[in-house]
């Protein structure tokens, strides 16, 4: 998706439109492509630096695996690296330190999901196809969304360069819990409280742009009841965003305050840190941190998830040529998990003394949340049936994501009950949980989506063999990193052990029982799960290079709607010039009204009229 | 290319776009300003009893302010009421009457009540004796009237001794219980017998250290030349600064504590060691900010910076007509000391981020009305008459909210 190709179209179909736009005017280049109001500009934008940072945070889980799997020994070719880049001080003879682990495990976090998951999946198609797909002309307030992405990039730029300070970035987790967040004393937890405001303060002011768009700016017939799932899926992340993220904005406040002006909002009286009294008043809560951080945090794992469940949605439906399944249903699920998000966040708490009663409230609500998201499964695993299946890359991967997401999220439930959350938390058990449902699962929908929309965007369809080729080694390794997992956490192997659970299980010999003692098995599949990785890792190059090779020569669409899909973003020239549609848009239609008995093709978009 | 119901509005939402976005932008604020109600309301119900101050807010002057935040939403109703029937002029006078407002909430905010919590101080001591001794010492010049007798029941509770009764009754209670009880008498007898107890007040004066300022050597390890290193020296004030740096010797025989650090600073900079050592004390009247207890036991040469202060005790409102009455602590015997800054407790911490963000919230106002007063904003009215109305309708909303966080704010922080 270079720019070159795009803008010389965008400007071509700018000029033949001078005369619709009253003060339109030839802009130059940092206002057409850097500082851009256009709603698919921001949101190549958004693609890119998404795609950007899920690389770079894949980069440093694979140097992170190079350590569990060989504690000690330097990190080939990267080592040398780190060591100048970062000092002899983390990264002695290109040896990874447990202090780098600890960096590296929150930055990879953080990254992962602050400026990886979110800007791609629901900032970038969000800001590509939603106005597209509604029938609008731009998003609601171009230049609030603007402003979202250059926040959200000076944020990218402050996590950055909070690597390459003294004593670098932050390194309690991404979870940033206090006491230990606060009395580091370098300086990356505040560069990343600093970041992570600029990074929410980006979230809120999208999340009213969509909010306003999709309520305000519908074109005509476009009835809520009509709307893409995708969009559906945007509308409530976005809720999510607007009304989740400001009490850990206020937490990142109260961190800051406690980091740079002594405050004590999380640090208990009484505490000692390397034998001495810290210097503060005390009567502070460790665990309001954690409160208000999961008031967030966990609406944000369905903020990673919707837009990838939306996404899914149209690949399907366009790739089995029929409607899918209980829309209704999709679209009464996804607004309960929506409501339901709000109140189950204490289930990442269980382990912190809480009282019975409140333990089984959550626990309760928790469980009540996989209703919708099995609901939504099913209508989705349903809409296959009877279908007339086109095997494509895009669809390759919206079929793996069905299960890959299933495994996650069943295996969520020994996760949900307190009992089972005894032995499993904290445990890889929990890892393997959650990145079932992010990285196969989100993060195929992601590719699924790249696939999809980028004959829209550029006008060219990506190789369809390399695209298999990525798919299958992709869904490949990533089962082989993972599953494993399961079986290390119930073995009892903890997390952020950064030489794999070796001294964890040398401490423990004979207590087996207890968890103790790791099998050799069990340590065995470190090696394995780090080998997976780094074949996960190398398997994504033909993605990158098929992306861009793509751009110039890859096989040109014949038309402006290759896939024959339904819905409104394939009624655009391609790609969409400045103002998106050079016709009058009214819906006519529901949104996959695909084989439709007696109809002269086998879709009939959403933007035709009846006969 | 025209964005759709920027100033009309959607005819089944009945609201056009700004107006939806500042609801929606609003409901977000509700969830920032409510957690920190929340960590409010957790902060407090989980403080131990005896370290939540109450009662330090001057009411009076809040429920001022609250008047005129209140005045200021009505103003700004008044503005857009006058845009709607296109009277630009009286437009201007209600904005600008809001601007006041504004702008004499921040003032009374950041220059009378936030400053005067600057420069008032709780003491803490190591020495419980040290500390009963201070008490009986100040509060015995006040107790000893014979309403403040009557009030403290002296003939009861001869054994107490008045002074002692006084700083419970008069001052301790009205700090951290609003009411006398079981439950405050017992947090202050534990606070009396280990020594928990804080004096609170003013520091009316202090003895500071005057130094003696001794260059020990120069090296050229900082990168500067001897020329330079010379010229340091004179800035400084030496009067032959080539013997001074070849041979070492006094630079300063007796000078106040900046400038003795300044030229500490200045002089490593310059590749110089030098020697501080504390040759006197000199009493200073003055009512400093932000003190913290590493500013008073700073270490310089073996002995303190700051050898004691003058301690001005804190006075029932009953007793204002006698003057505040002064103690001299010496600072070895202060085990902490903290002005009322967000770092003295989590009540002054919870305090000071909620104002401040409010405040933030009332500053981000003002910019945005000014932008709408001056020529720039007024662009859009000449323009498009009702967008620019819709502009400011979006923004009473905002400014509307900005009150009620302060409606909420005033009684929970002032009175509560």
């Amino acid at each position: 998706m270079s720019a070159t190709t795009e803008a010389t179209k965008t400007a071509d179909a700018a000029e033949v439109h001078h005369d619709e736009h009253h003060d339109h005017h030839e802009q130059g280049f940092w206002r057409t492509y850097i500082f851009s109001t256009d709603h698919k500009i921001i949101g190549i934008q958004y693609g890119f630096t998404g795609l950007a940072f899920l690389f770079f945070g894949f980069c440093l889980i694979a140097m992170m695996r190079w350590s569990m799997a060989y504690e000690g020994a330097p990190i080939p070719f990267v080592g040398p690296m780190l060591e100048a880049l970062l000092g002899s001080g983390v990264a002695p003879g290109g040896v990874m330190s447990a202090q780098l682990y600890n960096v590296f495990g929150a930055m990879h976090g953080t990254i992962m999901v602050f400026m990886g998951i979110v800007p791609a999946a629901f900032a970038a198609f969000g800001n590509y196809v939603v106005p597209l797909q509604i029938g609008a002309v731009d998003m609601s307030f171009p230049r609030i969304n603007m402003a979202s992405f250059w926040s959200f990039f000076i944020g990218c730029v402050v996590m950055t360069v909070s690597f390459f300070i003294p004593g670098g970035a932050a390194q309690a987790g991404w979870t940033s819990y206090s006491p230990l967040a606060t009395i580091i004393p370098t300086d990356g937890q505040t560069y990343w409280l600093i970041g992570m405001i600029l990074l929410i303060t980006s979230s809120l002011l999208g999340a009213v742009n969509f909010l306003v768009t999709i309520i305000n700016l519908r074109a005509p017939g476009l009835t809520w009841m009509r709307l893409p799932f995708f969009v559906w899926a945007q509308f409530i992340t976005a809720f999510l965003l607007l009304l989740a993220f400001p009490p850990l904005e206020a937490a990142g406040i109260l961190q800051l305050m406690d980091r740079v002006l002594e405050t004590s909002f999380f640090l208990p009286t009484g505490l000692v840190v390397n034998g001495t009294d810290v210097d503060v008043s005390g009567g502070g809560s460790p665990l309001l941190w954690q409160h208000l951080f999961w008031f967030l945090a966990h609406p944000e794992v369905y903020v990673l998830v919707l837009p990838g469940m939306g996404i899914v949605a149209e690949v399907i439906s366009n790739n089995t040529r029929k409607p899918i399944w209980g829309y209704k249903y999709l679209v009464g699920a996804v607004v309960v998990l929506g409501f339901l998000a709000f109140i189950v966040w204490a289930h990442h708490m269980y382990m912190t003394g809480m009282g019975t009663v409140i333990s089984a409230f959550f626990q309760t609500t928790t469980l009540l949340i996989s209703i919708p998201s099995v609901i939504i499964l099913t209508c989705l695993f349903i809409s296959l049936w009877g279908g007339s299946i086109r095997f494509n890359t895009p669809m390759l991967f919206a079929l793996a994501w069905l299960p890959m997401f299933g495994i996650g999220g069943l295996t969520g439930l020994p996760l949900g009950f307190n009992f089972s959350d005894v032995a499993l938390h904290d445990s890889y058990y929990v890892i393997a949980h959650f990145h079932y449902v992010v990285a196969p699962g989100t993060i195929f929908a992601i590719f699924a989506g790249v696939y999809y929309w980028y004959p829209k965007m550029t006008g060219r369809i990506m190789s369809e063999f390399w695209g298999r080729v990525h798919f299958w080694s992709s869904l490949i390794f990533m089962n082989l990193i993972f599953m494993p997992m399961f079986a290390q956490g119930m073995a009892g192997m903890s997390r952020r052990m950064s030489d794999g659970g070796a001294t964890y299980s040398l401490a423990n010999p004979d207590n087996a029982d207890a968890g103790g003692a790791l099998s050799d098995t069990i340590m065995g599949l470190n090696v394995s799960i780090s080998a997976a990785a780094w074949a996960m890792l190398l398997a994504q190059i033909p993605f990158i290079i098929n992306l861009f090779w793509s751009v110039k020569y890859g096989k040109k669409v014949e038309s402006d709607n290759p896939w024959r899909a339904t819905t409104l973003e394939w009624e655009t020239p391609t790609p969409p010039p400045h103002g998106n549609f050079t016709k009058e848009i009214k819906v006519y239609r529901d949104p996959y009204e695909y084989s439709v008995p007696g109809a002269k093709e086998d879709f009939t978009p959403q933007a035709q009229p009846s006969r | 290319m025209e964005i759709p119901y920027t100033v009309k509005p959607r005819p089944d939402t009945g609201l056009y776009n700004a107006k939806l976005g500042i609801w929606l932008f609003l409901a977000s604020e509700v969830m920032l300003f409510g957690a920190l109600f929340s960590s409010y309301v957790l902060l407090r119900v989980g403080a131990a009893d005896g370290t939540w101050s109450m009662g330090l807010m001057d009411v009076i002057v809040g429920a001022g302010n609250t008047m005129v935040l209140i005045a200021s939403s009505m103003f700004v109703v008044l503005a857009w009421a006058q845009l709607k029937q296109g009277d630009l002029a009286g437009y201007k006078k209600w904005k600008w009457a809001t601007v006041g407002c504004a702008v004499l909430f921040l003032m009374v905010k950041w220059s009378y009540e936030w400053p005067s919590k600057f420069k008032h101080y709780d003491v803490w001591f190591k020495d419980t004796a040290v500390l009963h001794a201070h008490v009986n010492e100040g509060y015995g010049k006040v107790a000893g009237t014979e309403e403040n007798k009557a009030a403290l029941r002296d003939e009861e509770n001869k054994a107490l001794g008045l002074p002692r009764l006084y700083a419970e009754k008069k001052i301790y209670v009205g700090r951290y219980f609003k009411t006398d009880s079981k439950k405050s008498q017992s947090a202050f007898t534990k606070a009396w017998e280990d020594g928990s107890l804080a004096l609170s007040g003013h520091i009316n004066g202090y003895e500071e250290a005057e130094i003696k300022v001794e260059i020990i050597g120069w090296s050229s390890d900082k990168g500067v030349s001897e020329a330079d290193a010379d010229k340091a020296l004179e800035n400084q004030g030496a009067k032959s600064p080539d013997d001074l740096r070849k041979n070492g010797g006094t630079l300063l025989e007796k000078t106040d504590y900046d400038t003795a650090k300044l030229a500490e600073y200045k002089l490593t900079k310059a590749g110089y060691s030098l020697a501080l050592s504390v040759v006197g004390y000199q009493y200073k009247e003055a009512h400093p900010y932000f003190w913290r207890t590493g500013r008073v036991n700073e270490d310089i040469g073996g002995k303190p910076r700051v050898l004691s202060i003058d301690f001005g005790l804190d006075v029932n409102s009953g007793d204002k007509k006698e003057h505040h009455p002064e103690v001299k602590i010496f600072t070895k015997d202060i085990k902490r000391l903290n002005s009322y800054e967000p770092k003295h407790s989590t009540f002054f911490g919870i305090y000071y981020t909620i104002t401040g963000l409010h405040a933030a919230h009332v500053f981000g106002g003002i910019i945005v009305m000014l932008y709408n007063l001056l020529p720039i904003g007024l662009a859009t009215w000449h323009r498009d008459r009702e967008q620019f109305a819709n502009r400011i309708e979006s923004f009473g909303l905002f400014w509307h909210f900005v009150d009620l966080v302060w409606i909420f704010l005033f009684p929970i922080l002032y009175i509560l």
